[in-house]
C-alpha cells in the first residue's frame, strides 16, 4: 500500500515503512519527478505555472504562496495515498521547516481523506523510541 | 517516480561500529554496477531501479539496525548538489536532525523484533474549562 510520511522528507520514517513492507510516499519522490522530467534550475525552489495551479487546489490565493507551493508538490501525493504516518513534536529542523501552517494544512488534508492514519511523537528517550517503532509497526502490518 | 534511475542514501547509525568505508566496499564486493560514492555519513547508490532495491536488500540483511536508508531526489554528483561545485544542499539540517536520532531508533528496532511490548503514548487531554477560566482569571 501507499503510505505517505509526515514529515515528507524524513528519512527515519521512509525506512520504517519501507522495511515493514509498505511503499513510502514523500518530497524525494515528488522532487525526483521534477527533475527527470522538467529541465528547472532549482526543483524544488522553482516552480512551474502547473505548480501555481495545482497549488490553487489545495490552498486559497490569499494563502502565502511558499504554503501553495508545498501543497502543489505534497497535494498529489496525499491524493494517492492509502495512509499516512505523522511524527509530531519533531525538533525544528526535522522535516521540512519552510512554514507550520504548510504542516497544518497537510494534517488538514490527510485528515479530510480519511484514509488510516497512525500519530507518533517524536522519540527523546529509549522508552519512547520503542512506542514509536511498535506503533508504526502495529500499523504497518494491519494495512491490508 | 522514475524506474530507470535511483539513487539511495545510506546512513550509518553513530552507534554503529560500522565505517563508510566499510559500507562502500561491501557494495562495491557485490559486483553489481551501481555507482557508490562514499559520503560523510554512510553511501549514496545509484543506478536501475531493480538492481539499487537488491543492493538496499543486501546492506539490510547485513546490518539489519545499523544502516538506515531512503531515496534521494538529486542524482550522483548533480551540479545544483554537488559540493565539488558549489552546490546549495538544503537537506543538511534534516539528515543532521535525523542521524542524531537513529540510535533510539535502532533500540525501537531491536526491542520491536524481540517482541517486547511497548507503553502507548498517553493521549493529550483537553483543559477542563473550569481549569482554564481559573488561568485567564489569575492573570488579570
Amino acid at each position: 500500500m501507499k503510505v505517505f510520511i509526515d514529515p515528507p522528507n524524513s528519512m527515519i520514517l521512509y525506512d520504517l515503512v519501507e522495511r515493514f513492507g509498505h511503499e513510502p510516499l514523500s518530497a524525494m519522490a515528488a522532487i525526483q519527478n521534477k527533475i527527470d522530467n522538467i529541465e528547472v534550475d532549482m526543483p524544488p525552489m522553482n516552480v512551474t505555472l502547473d505548480d501555481v495551479i495545482r497549488g490553487l487546489k489545495y490552498a486559497g490565493v490569499e494563502v502565502p504562496s511558499g504554503i501553495r507551493g508545498r501543497l502543489a508538490m505534497w497535494g498529489p501525493l496525499i491524493e494517492q495515498a492509502d495512509a499516512a504516518v505523522i511524527m509530531i513534536d519533531a525538533p525544528f529542523s526535522f522535516g521540512c521547516v519552510g512554514c507550520e501552517r504548510s504542516n497544518e494544512m497537510v494534517k488538514y488534508l490527510i485528515k479530510r481523506r480519511g484514509i488510516p492514519t497512525v500519530t507518533v511523537y517524536y522519540p527523546k528517550n529509549e522508552e519512547e523510541a520503542e512506542t514509536v517503532v511498535g506503533q508504526v509497526k502495529e500499523f504497518l502490518e494491519g494495512l491490508k | 517516480m522514475s524506474e530507470e534511475r535511483e539513487t539511495r542514501l545510506f546512513m550509518i547509525s553513530p552507534d554503529s561500529m560500522l565505517t563508510p568505508d566499510q559500507l562502500v566496499r561491501m557494495v562495491h564486493a557485490m559486483g553489481m554496477e551501481a555507482t557508490v560514492k562514499e559520503t560523510c555519513y554512510g553511501c549514496l547508490v545509484e543506478g536501475p531501479s531493480k538492481l539499487v532495491r537488491e543492493i538496499l536488500a543486501a546492506v539490510r540483511e547485513k546490518y539489519p539496525y545499523e544502516v538506515f536508508s531512503k531515496v534521494r531526489a538529486y542524482p550522483c554528483g548533480d551540479p545544483r548538489r554537488c559540493r565539488a561545485q558549489h552546490g546549495t544542499r538544503p537537506g543538511f539540517a534534516q539528515l543532521e536532525a535525523e542521524w542524531a536520532a537513529l540510535p533510539l531508533i535502532e533500540h525501537g528496532l531491536k526491542c520491536s523484533d524481540e517482541g517486547k511490548k511497548y507503553k502507548a503514548h498517553e493521549e493529550e487531554k483537553q483543559l477542563p474549562l473550569d481549569d482554564f477560566k481559573k488561568i485567564c482569571e489569575a492573570s488579570r
